[in-house]
C-alpha cells in the first residue's frame, strides 16, 4: 500500500518535471531502456555521472572566467561537452541554458559569460534537486518491496 | 585488424570514442540492449582509440569491426580519426560513423567526402542502432564479395595468362552495399572470358600453320610422284 503510493508520488513527480521543462523525450528513452529489464538502475547510473560531469564543467567554466585573459575556446569547448551531455539524459532546461551561453562567448562578452553561467548553474541546481527526490523516491520504494 | 564479423548471428565490435563519460555510458548500454549483438568497447579520445586498433604502431591491435566517434573532442577531434583511419588505405577498411550534437550540414558533408558511413545527430536514440548495424553488414558483404573474387582469380590464373586488371577503385569507394559486389562479380566474368579467348586465337593460329605444311607437303608428293621432279635432274 505504502509502494503503491511511493509509485503514485513519484510519476507525479516525473510528470511534473516534464510539464515544467526539466525532462524532454530523451529522458523517456533513457527510461524505456530500463523497463526493457536488462539495465535496472541505468538511469539513475546516468543521471548520476550527468550530475557530477555538470559540477565539474561549471567550475571550470568558473576558473577560465576568473583569469585575466580569458580563452574563451575552453569555455566553448566546455559549454559544448556539457550540452552534450546534458541532452543525452534528457535535462533539458540545462540543455537549453548551454544554449544561450553560445552567444557570449561567441562575442567573447566576460561579463556576458558570467551572467550566462550563474543562471546555467541555477538551472543546473534546479534540476538536480528534482533529479535527487527522483532517486529518493525510488529508493523508498524499493525499500518496500 | 577489423577480422570478419558482423554477418548475421555474429557479434559486432564496436569502439565507441567519447570525451564525456555520460555519452560513452548512454551509448554503451544503447549498443548492448539491442537486439542485434554488440560487443562495446569505449575509450575517451581519438589517441587512445589509434592506440587500441594499432594505428601508432603502440603496443598489439584489438579487432574491432565498426568505430562510432563523437566529433568534438579535445586533441584530436573525431575527424583526425576518421581520416587517420582512412589514410591506412586497406581494401576493406573498418567502418567509421561520427556523431555530434551539431546538425550542420557542412560538417556532414565534410565527414561523409572524408569516408564516414554514417553521421548520427546525438543524442543517439534506438532507431539509430539498427544504422550501425546495417553499416555493419554493408561492410561484411564487400569482405564476402572480395574474397568470392579472389577465389575466382586463383582457379583461372596460369602462367601464361595475362597479368589480372588492377582491382578497380571503385571497388574502395563509397557505395551502396548491393552494387559493389555485383560490380566485383561482373569483372571477374569479363577477365575470365578474355583468358579463354586468348587460348583459343592460339590453337587457331597453330592449327592454320600445321595445315599448310601439310598441304605444301602433299604438293610436294603429288609432283614427285608425277615424275616431274626426276625429269628435271641432269
Amino acid at each position: 500500500m505504502a509502494a503503491v503510493a511511493l509509485k503514485n508520488q513519484l510519476n507525479a513527480h516525473i510528470a511534473s518535471m516534464f510539464a515544467a521543462g526539466f525532462l524532454d523525450k530523451q529522458f523517456q528513452e533513457l527510461q524505456m531502456l530500463q523497463d526493457d529489464g536488462s539495465s535496472p538502475g541505468f538511469v539513475s547510473e546516468v543521471v548520476g555521472l550527468f550530475i557530477d560531469d555538470a559540477e565539474k564543467i561549471t567550475g571550470l567554466i568558473a576558473g577560465l572566467l576568473d583569469q585575466p585573459v580569458v580563452d574563451f575556446d575552453k569555455v566553448d569547448a566546455l559549454v559544448h561537452q556539457l550540452k552534450g551531455s546534458s541532452a543525452s539524459v534528457g535535462a533539458q532546461r540545462v540543455k537549453l541554458s548551454c544554449e544561450q551561453f553560445h552567444s557570449y562567448y561567441e562575442a567573447k562578452n566576460r561579463d556576458g559569460c558570467v551572467m550566462a553561467l550563474a543562471l546555467l548553474r541555477n538551472e543546473f541546481y534546479d534540476s538536480r534537486s528534482k533529479f535527487q527526490t527522483m532517486f529518493q523516491l525510488e529508493q523508498q520504494i524499493e525499500a518496500c518491496s | 585488424m577489423g577480422a570478419a564479423a558482423g554477418g548475421e548471428g555474429e557479434a559486432v565490435r564496436v569502439l565507441v570514442v567519447d570525451d564525456s563519460p555520460v555519452d560513452r555510458r548512454v551509448v554503451e548500454l544503447l549498443l548492448r540492449n539491442h537486439a542485434a549483438a554488440f560487443h562495446v568497447t569505449t575509450v575517451d579520445s581519438g589517441k587512445k582509440a589509434m592506440e587500441l586498433l594499432g594505428l601508432n604502431n603502440a603496443g598489439k591491435q584489438r579487432s574491432i569491426d565498426m568505430v562510432l566517434t563523437d566529433y568534438c573532442m579535445p586533441e584530436m577531434t573525431g575527424y583526425d580519426l576518421l581520416q587517420a583511419i582512412k589514410a591506412l588505405g586497406s581494401a576493406n577498411p573498418i567502418p567509421v560513423v561520427v556523431m555530434s550534437s551539431e546538425n550542420e550540414p557542412q560538417r556532414i558533408s565534410r565527414c561523409l567526402t572524408a569516408g564516414a558511413e554514417d553521421y548520427i545527430v546525438k543524442p543517439l536514440r534506438k532507431k539509430d542502432v539498427q544504422r550501425l548495424r546495417n553499416c555493419s553488414a554493408a561492410r561484411s558483404a564487400t569482405k564476402d564479395a572480395v574474397a568470392a573474387d579472389d577465389r575466382r582469380w586463383s582457379s583461372v590464373k596460369k602462367n601464361d595468362a595475362p597479368a589480372p586488371p588492377p582491382r578497380p577503385d571503385t571497388a574502395a569507394k563509397k557505395a551502396t552495399s548491393e552494387q559493389r559486389p555485383r560490380r566485383l562479380a561482373g569483372a571477374g566474368l569479363a577477365m575470365a572470358s578474355t583468358v579463354d579467348l586468348s587460348h583459343y586465337l592460339q590453337f587457331l593460329f597453330k592449327f592454320i600453320l600445321l595445315a599448310y605444311a601439310v598441304l605444301c607437303l602433299t604438293e610436294l608428293l603429288h609432283r614427285w610422284s608425277s615424275g616431274c621432279f626426276l625429269s628435271q635432274l641432269p
